[in-house]
């Protein structure tokens, strides 16, 4: 705290200083005004009372106090914010009475110096301001920072209270031209260890003896300010511009005002690259536009973007967004730029010292990084070039002094240490192998690869968050509604490797575990992304606003879809196979739904499952009731049979369909199929391709009632001469053994069947068994497989003679398959 | 470390010497730093590596931005194994000059070429104007 002892020293300094000013003009306005002709407006009395702190100060000799009084006194309006005030060292010492009135008045003198100039001439002076208006002085009270001992700290604390946006209601009046045209001559003269104390700084060490330097670093963000030229100001904080410094640091500052301005900077900063407003209405003719566009890099804390602002490049020391940028304890991730920002303040760096540029170069970046990466701070600048030979262009490193200042950072995550990115739209199976690659590869990488970085300089230039960003970006090109559509082979695959695994894992436990439906990983929620146009209800016409998004269209028109009765209407003129392929679509469209049915069921959220069943009951039914006669619900219509088995791929579709049909109609799709062969056959001719249908008939044939199955058979021999044409088909021999079969089957295994009942079956055998041994060897075409039951079938119908010939025809025996 | 197996990414090839071959048919050699989703790259301590029958010569370059599109092809080069062993280092201003040399005499064949092909009255237009179109 400020010793009152300290007032002593102030008398003489104030003698100094008006000594000096006659030496150099400019820059003692701020004096003049504190000490000298400027200093008489004010009722010193008035002040004094209106600071409530001044009670303590009992012991305080009226002289003293009226200096130091006339110099606060001589500050009524200043407005700046604490911080960024200059400070006069002799006010600096002024300050104890009207600071701090917690300060406990027992310490020793050097023990007050010390903590002056640690606590930074720029707080001081700033309290002092801040108390001298009565404005300030009710919210300041409460909110003064404790001076700190270390330097450091001091200074980030500084920078902290930058922080905390001040309205400051007037100007200063405090003019102070001295410092920000101090030449470097006297600032760099006389003193050993700091290159650019401010005059006042300089006298008082002169007087005081040298600082220790991490005491003089405090001043250093006041040093810096007191070199800078005239900047942009920062508007409606200062209504009148004077030549003081502090209003120079104001104005290089703009210190209130910074923090939102940085931000506001670097949102600017990025949203140039956003298309410039339209002159049109933008808010009716298109969608809102992203403030920053989607293929922006992740931001960088960029103190260069504030020097925008600042027309002085060397600024640096006074970035009020640094102390934002990091968490008080030191966080494991630190952005280069703050750290620059950390190593270099509490350093002194002349403002005119050669700089590189404010900002921390790429290469310090990587720089800090390395050393944040490999845990320790490096001694030299010079990088040993990995794998020698690449030298051409190993440029001026930077002074290694950031090094040495950082402070040791935890450790943070090595570039090789993957980080977790969302995977959930994978494979479950696709995640286990990632972990378990990851892992793998993250022990190999420690040993050799984290060798190798910590002697390149210049690795890390992209940072962690950069190749997230770009991987992000490419996961999302991978990301779908609709994995099964999307990436097909990409699902099956990995399915078969479970189900391959799964199999291995039975054999090796050798427990056979009830195989749990694993929950494939819900995709990413389909999400609307088609742009509407805003339409005004009732208007005429639409809105003439257009945009990148929604273009102009050069003809409106507006498609009607034509209802089923012109459809049918329409149906004599088009052609006819054209009305059948368009009906084996339109049904295939309807059967792929009913066969992606479970899959998408099982994905599908609870919510939209009944939604999804209701979905699909309709289109079963829709479906079913396409091959069905228009009057007759129950019968398949066999125009329709006909139409859609004349095409190849209306065969495929019945095959396809019949697992899918209600047994019933299966059934009558079955009849309607035996009914019509021949005229199929006929159809097939060329394609040959009924035997596709001969799977899905064997379990529907299978499932049929006795009475069904004689019914079938009937309508498989139909008409005159029918059979023969059937016997003549493969598929039609195929089905008509699929049925013996079948009804041999029965009787066999039922002793109760009813195929018996009626003599129809036992007539239909008949018939077939005739016409089987009257067809010609020839025309009787082999069929697709030979049930082998059939030899016991017609042992029952035929005597023996008849048997053999039989058999030899159809070369069918016991054994044959 | 690349997180979506199955896809190709240069996330791992970052901070590594590679050789990158252009369209233009320059071969450029530097340390990747940096790369973005359309495969930009930026390169460090660039080299441009000229070859001329059995010699190269290498030009530094410095900073080398190369816009995606324009890559033909990008490989990690091994700094551990020997490399050079067949080809012959020379300095810059020798590989110029060979490269100079071999133009020309690309050129003259060519224009023999075309002058025969003239006369026999076929006009085959030149490949690398194609590449413009």
């Amino acid at each position: 705290m400020f010793r009152f002892q300290s007032l002593d020293d102030d008398c003489t300094l104030e003698e100094e200083d008006d000594g000096l000013i006659e030496e150099e003009d400019e820059i003692d306005q701020f004096n003049d005004d504190t000490f000298g002709a400027g200093a008489i407006d004010d009722d010193w009395q008035e002040e004094h009372k209106r600071l409530a702190e001044l009670d303590e100060r009992v012991g305080l000799g009226g002289g003293e106090v009226e200096g130091e009084v006339d110099s606060g006194g001589s500050k009524p309006g200043s407005s700046i914010h604490r911080p960024s005030s200059s400070v006069n060292p002799p006010l600096q010492s002024s300050l104890p009475p009207f600071g701090f009135s917690s300060s406990s008045p027992g310490l020793p003198p050097q023990d007050a110096d010390d903590r002056a100039r640690e606590g930074g001439l720029a707080e001081s002076l700033a309290r002092l301001i801040l108390e001298a208006d009565p404005a300030i002085a009710g919210v300041g009270a409460a909110e003064r920072p404790r001076p700190s001992p270390s330097s450091s700290a001091s200074s980030l604390s500084v920078l902290h209270s930058l922080d905390q946006p001040r309205v400051l209601p007037q100007s200063s009046s405090i003019p102070h031209q001295r410092q920000p045209q101090l030449p470097p001559g006297p600032i760099t003269s006389g003193l050993p260890s700091s290159s650019m104390l401010s005059y006042q700084q300089q006298q008082q060490l002169l007087r005081r003896g040298t600082a220790p330097m991490g005491q003089m670093n405090s001043h250093n963000i006041w040093d810096n300010s007191m070199s800078f030229g005239p900047v942009s100001v920062s508007p409606g904080l200062v209504t009148h511009m004077e030549d003081s410094p502090l209003m120079s640091i104001i104005k290089e500052g703009g210190l209130p005002k910074r923090p939102p301005q940085g931000r506001s900077d670097e949102g600017r900063d990025l949203s140039e690259r956003v298309p410039p407003p339209r002159s049109s209405s933008p808010v009716i003719g298109s969608p809102p536009v992203r403030a920053v566009p989607i293929g922006t890099p992740p931001k960088q804390p960029m103190s260069h973007s504030l020097n925008h602002q600042i027309h002085h490049p060397t600024t640096v020391h006074v970035r009020a967004p640094v102390p934002h940028r990091y968490p008080a304890p030191f966080p494991e991730r630190l952005s280069p730029n703050t750290l620059l920002n950390i190593a270099n303040s509490p350093l002194c760096r002349g403002p005119f010292a050669p700089r590189v540029g404010p900002v921390l170069s790429h290469l310090q970046r990587a720089q800090l990084l390395n050393s944040q990466v490999a845990g320790f701070p490096r001694g030299g600048p010079a990088p040993l070039l990995p794998g020698g030979g690449f030298r051409p262009f190993f440029g001026g490193p930077p002074p290694p002094h950031g090094h040495r200042m950082c402070p040791p950072p935890p450790h943070g995550p090595p570039s090789h240490i993957p980080v977790r990115h969302n995977t959930t739209h994978l494979h479950p199976q696709h995640r286990r192998m990632l972990t378990q690659r990851m892992q793998s590869r993250g022990g190999d990488r420690g040993r050799t690869g984290g060798d190798r970085s910590s002697r390149d300089p210049y690795s890390n230039l992209m940072t962690q968050k950069e190749k997230e960003w770009v991987t992000k970006i490419q996961m999302m090109q991978l990301q779908s509604t609709d994995p099964y559509l999307d990436d097909y082979y990409y699902q099956n695959y990995y399915e078969k490797m479970e189900k391959r695994q799964d199999k291995e894992r039975d054999i090796s436990s050798n427990s056979k575990k009830e195989h749990a439906t694993k929950l494939i990983t819900p995709q990413v929620a389909k999400v609307e992304h088609t742009y509407r146009p805003v339409q005004f209800a009732g208007s005429l016409g639409k809105l003439t606003v257009s945009s990148v998004n929604n273009p102009r269209k050069m003809i409106d028109a507006v498609l009607t879809t034509r209802s089923d009765d012109e459809e049918k209407r329409e149906k004599q003129v088009w052609n006819k196979r054209r009305q059948i392929l368009y009906t084996v679509e339109k049904m295939y469209s309807l059967l792929l739904e009913v066969q992606d049915f479970e899959k998408r069921f099982v994905q599908t959220p609870e919510e939209e499952r009944e939604a999804l069943l209701e979905q699909h009951k309709t289109n079963t039914e829709q479906l079913s009731s396409s091959l069905m006669e228009k009057e007759w619900d129950h019968r398949v219509s066999d125009e329709l049979c006909v139409m859609i088995m004349s095409v190849r791929k209306g065969k495929r579709l019945v095959a396809r369909l019949l697992p899918f049909l209600p047994s019933s109609q299966a059934a009558a799709v079955v009849m309607a199929i035996a009914r019509n062969l021949p005229a199929l056959a006929k159809k097939d001719k060329q394609d040959q391709v009924l035997g596709w249908l001969v799977e899905p008939l064997s379990p529907v044939i299978q499932s049929l009632s006795s009475s069904a199955l004689t019914d079938l058979l009937q309508e498989l021999q139909g008409g005159e001469g029918q059979l023969a044409v059937v016997l003549q088909n493969k598929f039609g021999v195929t089905m008509l053994y699929l049925i013996l079969s079948e009804g041999e089957r029965m009787q066999s295994c039922d002793p109760n069947c009813q195929l018996m009942d009626d003599n129809r079956w036992t007539e239909l055998v008949f018939s077939v068994t005739r016409e089987l041994l009257s067809v010609p060897a020839s025309s009787l075409s082999p069929p697709l497989f030979t049930p082998p039951n059939l030899l016991s079938l017609f042992s029952r119908y035929v005597d023996r003679q008849r048997l053999e010939l039989l058999q030899d025809k159809l070369q069918i025996s016991a054994s044959s398959r | 470390m690349n997180y979506v197996p199955g896809t190709a990414s240069l996330i791992d090839d970052i901070d590594k010497k590679h050789l990158v071959l252009l369209r233009d048919g320059r071969t450029l050699i530097g340390y990747l730093r940096s790369i973005d989703q359309f495969a930009n790259l930026v390169f460090h301590q660039t080299v441009e590596r000229i070859h001329v029958g059995k010699k190269f010569g290498d030009i530094p370059r410095g900073i080398f931005i190369v816009r995606g599109e324009n890559v033909v092809l990008l490989g990690e080069i091994d700094v551990d194994k020997p490399c050079d062993t067949v080809l012959q280092q020379v300095s810059i201003e020798e590989i110029l000059e060979e490269q100079r040399q071999q133009q020309q005499t690309k050129q003259e064949t060519e224009k023999v070429k075309m002058q025969v092909l003239k006369d026999r009255g076929l006009s085959i237009p030149k490949a690398d104007n194609m590449d413009e179109y």
